[in-house]
């Protein structure tokens, strides 16, 4: 059987999808990156081969996310993709009239606009990750409550109160304030998600025309309460996919299978027994010019498959010896 | 006399009329060489911290020149046309470089006021040429061979499509460096997408972290500002803003309006983290863009940031945009 795998290695989650020809959904899988994003991807990789049916042949291989580029090397993929692109594919899949995209991820979050099915215009956060899972997941920890029970907890406030959502930091000593004066800890939280809506809307999803139908995805979806604020401010119903926490990996699928009918090569895949094999990663300062520039490395058993981080390329060519 | 020149901010604007000026009176010209990492720190160690990001790469071009030459040519340009301002930080450049940068060789300058008039425009020329000589006709062909290289510079680029260094390369018959940003395509050409911002910040590779070259690699023709004729400038801000207001509105204005009206297929608006007058320029395309139906287009702004992950992921997501729209066109 035919099968596209799309990889989504995100700052701090890494997700795996595998769709048929037909593209429908077998399987998938979603972990915590936890800063080692390599692997994850083998983990991840050897996951989806035990759920795998046995007659399934992998005919193109994408990934996407802020380390697509390494997850890239690392299985060998026929399509590196970034993930403004995928998740506008994935959710025109599901949502084939949808006209606006709220994406929120772990460290960064993302507004797409879509007319007629093509892409228009998109807007993503700047260096502040105001709003985003880590922040939430972070006031998660602070109050000693799972991620969950924040969403639960804030679904239950009845009057909520106003928080700062400029910035993360504002918000949390404002949540603090409100703490320490005796607001109840619902009406906090769903402040904050309200907060956190309106920072979105104000940064992000500036000077953008947000149209119904609108879909909502990444992990960030998952927290009922950020969407009730963003249904109230938008004043318009959200639908959030059933599968919005891999629709980045769903959406490299699609591409690549787009991509592999188009052009009829044979997937540059390396095959599941990647996950077995030692990947070594370094860094060093290239000294060649003043610009001092950090270069990554990656290794396969001590010898070098890519290197980057350059501002020139210089040390993207790799000579022939060095390969071998 | 060496006379240095920053290679940073007006020189790509104005270098060979420079250059023509100074050699013509009998000087030799230095300029700094391309920004770097270590230039831009040690310009923004002279500074506080919000001075914009072309103003430090400006002082650390200055401080590379420093013992190469016997002055530094820095010219305070108010206005270059009647009625419009430039930014504080370009009327007071030669002040704040004497003040910031105490070490520095003897600062020549000359204030530019097209406002004031042709006289005075005059006047400031003749005191700049007795620097080098008393002959005030000397002084005055220097400045008409000056402004004839000038249009012949400007000429070149707009015509060929050349870049500021391309164009200067030609123009002083010195071997083409290799690995600058070429003309010729390596990839077919997919698309064609204008960039407007200042040259300062277009054709300086470190500052706008090899945007052109990574358009070109992806098969993306570029047009910039400086491919535009001064009519079509004009006639394009006429239409956005009604009359100039900032000197060198035309490179973002001008241009923007141009490019969102035809011939091209995507429109990337670059600034840098910090600059004024650009951020109210550049908002002023965005409106325009913001219409039902108009050319994509997308702004990004510059900063000292080393991590080239976002600029290189809005460029992708930006690239693909068009061609999928153009292959959605092409399929209908």
């Amino acid at each position: 059987m035919e099968a596209y795998l799309g990889i989504d290695v995100g700052s701090v989650t890494t997700k795996l999808a595998v769709l048929d020809k037909n593209d429908e959904l077998i399987t998938h899988t979603y972990r915590l990156t936890q800063g080692k994003p390599i692997d994850m991807v083998q983990q991840g990789l050897v996951e989806i081969k035990e759920q795998l049916p046995e007659n399934v042949d992998i005919c193109g291989v994408a990934t996407t996310g802020s380390a697509r580029y390494l997850a890239g090397v690392v299985v060998g993929a026929d399509l590196v993709k970034n993930e403004i692109t995928s998740h506008a594919v994935a959710a025109m899949l599901h949502f084939p009239e949808v006209q606006t995209i709220i994406e929120i991820g772990g460290q960064d979050s993302k507004i797409i606009i879509i007319r007629d099915g093509v892409v228009t215009d998109f807007g993503m956060n700047t260096v502040c990750a105001a709003g985003t899972g880590s922040f939430l997941d972070h006031q998660a920890v602070r109050l000693n409550m799972s991620i969950e029970a924040l969403s639960q907890r804030a679904l239950d406030s009845r009057t909520p109160t106003r928080i700062a959502g400029r910035c993360g930091v504002f918000a949390e000593s404002d949540m603090v304030h409100k703490q320490q004066v005796g607001h109840r800890i619902e009406d906090i939280l769903y402040g904050l998600c309200q907060a956190l809506v309106r920072n979105y809307l104000n940064n992000v999803g500036l000077g953008k025309e947000i149209k119904p139908p609108i879909v909502f995805q990444g992990g960030v979806a998952f927290n009922q309460a950020i969407v009730k604020a963003f249904q109230a401010e938008l004043k318009a119903e959200i639908f959030v996919p059933p599968h919005h926490e891999i629709m980045g990996a769903i959406g490299a699928a699609l591409l690549v299978h787009e991509e592999m009918e188009s052009n009829g090569n044979d997937s540059k895949f390396r095959g599941f027994g990647v996950s077995g094999v030692k990947y070594h990663t370094s860094s060093f300062e290239c000294k060649a010019c003043p610009n001092l520039c950090e270069i990554a490395k990656l290794a396969l058993d001590s010898q070098v498959i890519a290197r980057w981080g350059g501002r020139c390329d210089l040390w993207e060519r790799i000579p022939a010896e060095e390969v071998k | 006399m060496r006379i240095g020149i920053p290679r940073a901010l007006l020189y790509y604007q104005y270098y060979p009329m420079w250059q023509t000026f100074f050699e013509e009176l009998g000087a030799e010209v230095v300029v700094s060489p391309p920004t770097t990492q270590a230039m831009l720190a040690e310009g923004s160690a002279r500074v506080v911290a919000d001075t914009c990001l072309p103003v430090k790469a400006f002082l650390g071009h200055v401080l590379s020149l420093v013992e190469q030459c016997d002055r530094i040519f820095i010219p305070a340009i108010r206005s270059v046309k009647k009625n419009t301002c430039n930014c504080s930080k370009a009327l007071g450049l030669p002040d704040m470089t004497k003040a910031v940068i105490p070490e520095s060789p003897p600062i020549l300058d000359i204030d530019i006021d097209i406002n004031r008039g042709k006289r005075v425009l005059y006047q400031a020329i003749y005191k700049l040429g007795r620097h080098f000589t008393w002959n005030p006709f000397r002084v005055r062909r220097a400045a008409t061979a000056a402004w004839q290289a000038y249009l012949n510079y400007r000429e070149l680029m707009s015509s060929q499509g050349l870049t500021p260094r391309q164009t200067i390369e030609k123009l002083s018959d010195a071997p083409e460096t290799k690995g600058e940003m070429s003309s010729s395509y390596p990839a077919p050409t997919r698309a064609t997408i204008a960039l407007i911002g200042h040259p300062y910040i277009i054709y300086d590779e470190y500052i706008s972290h090899r945007l052109v070259r990574r358009l070109e690699t992806a098969g993306i023709k570029i047009l910039t500002p400086k491919m535009l004729t001064i009519e079509e400038l004009e006639s394009a801000i006429t239409r956005l803003a009604g009359r100039a207001y900032w000197a060198y509105e035309e490179e973002i204005v001008g241009a923007g309006g141009h490019y969102l009206q035809s011939g091209a297929d995507g429109v990337i608006g670059i600034m840098t983290f910090g600059c004024g007058p650009d951020s109210l320029m550049m908002d002023m395309v965005a409106r325009r863009a913001a219409r039902p139906q108009a050319t994509p287009f997308m702004s990004l702004t510059l900063e000292e940031h080393t991590a080239e992950a976002g600029l290189v992921t809005r460029l992708e997501a930006f690239t693909d945009m068009i061609h999928r729209k153009k292959r959605r066109q092409g399929s209908r």
